[in-house]
């Protein structure tokens, strides 16, 4: 009856150079977020929101960030997001924005928000594509997609998705 | 002989939590080391630096007015929005130090009225 409640706020970094990408790591967006907090709301505000903070998930290549704070405070953090304007790790810094996609009571909830918005985002990519040889390489990697089975996940991803922002010629 | 029966009276009830737009504050400055007296501008900007440390520049951007201040007693009449009322108060209360003098706040009256600042029911000597 009586249970602690969170809200789980997924997000996305987005930075314009590629090169960026070492920089995000799980502390690195846990302490730029929790500076942002603590400039705009003070130290009220920074404990009312480390009250049960974590980066519960990260991931570098697509820059999706999934927060977890009190369902108390979680107005607070939304609010304090659009403040985060770099990310610094082991000495290098990156400049970039968070934005927010979607907010959750679990990440359950959080998972399945995501699914959809990845497979419409490979609908835009497709689209937007200008070379034919890009245009093949993602329709190979989707076709090549299988619902596999790894022990060793904690099922945070039910399909493997292949990344391709249209600007890496990796 | 037909009389016009007046309206039966309705009865309408009002309620207003918090109908005041502003609190005001008495408060009084103790700095125990006598030293140069902060002035009234020097007052607010005490009172802002205090807001923003506890409460970062949101309540820093609190409307926050010095209505009176006396230098000789260091007290002063604040006056704040109603929903930056315990902001202010916990702010004031947490304030250590005024140029690396020790200092504190002691609030001493607060009323959604002005008017109920004008009399101290705690400083009344019956005869």
């Amino acid at each position: 009856m009586v249970r602690f409640k969170n809200r789980y706020v997924l997000c996305q970094v987005v930075a314009e150079e590629p090169r960026g990408r070492p920089c995000i790591e799980e502390r690195a967006v846990g302490s730029a977020v929790k500076d942002a907090i603590a400039r705009a709301y003070g130290d009220y505000g920074l404990a009312c929101c480390s009250l049960a903070f974590t980066v519960k998930y990260l991931n570098a290549y697509t820059g999706t960030v999934l927060l977890r704070c009190r369902k108390d405070f979680y107005r607070l953090l939304c609010s304090a997001l659009p403040l985060v304007r770099q990310l610094e790790s082991r000495g290098l810094r990156c400049p970039c924005f968070l934005s927010t996609l979607h907010v959750g009571g679990t990440i359950r909830s959080c998972q399945k928000f995501l699914i959809q918005y990845n497979r419409r985002q490979l609908l835009t990519l497709l689209q937007n594509c200008t070379n034919e040889e890009e245009r093949q390489r993602i329709r190979q990697s989707v076709l090549s997609c299988s619902l596999t089975e790894e022990p060793s996940h904690s099922g945070e991803e039910e399909e493997e998705e292949d990344e391709d922002d249209g600007t890496e010629t990796d | 002989m037909a009389r016009a029966e007046p309206p039966p009276a309705t009865f309408e009830r009002r309620v207003l939590r918090s109908a005041a737009g502003h609190h005001y504050l008495r408060v009084r400055l103790e700095l125990p080391d006598g030293g140069a007296r902060p002035n009234a501008a020097q007052l607010k900007q005490l009172v802002v630096a205090a807001l923003k440390e506890l409460h970062g520049e949101v309540g820093a951007a609190l409307p926050v007015d010095v209505l009176t201040y006396e230098e000789k007693t260091l007290s002063a009449i604040l006056r704040v929005v109603s929903s930056g009322f315990v902001k202010l108060w916990s702010a004031l209360t947490l304030l250590g130090f005024y140029q690396n003098r020790r200092c504190a706040f002691r609030v001493l009256q607060t009323s959604p009225f002005l008017l109920a600042l004008s009399g101290n029911s705690r400083e009344l000597v019956l005869d």
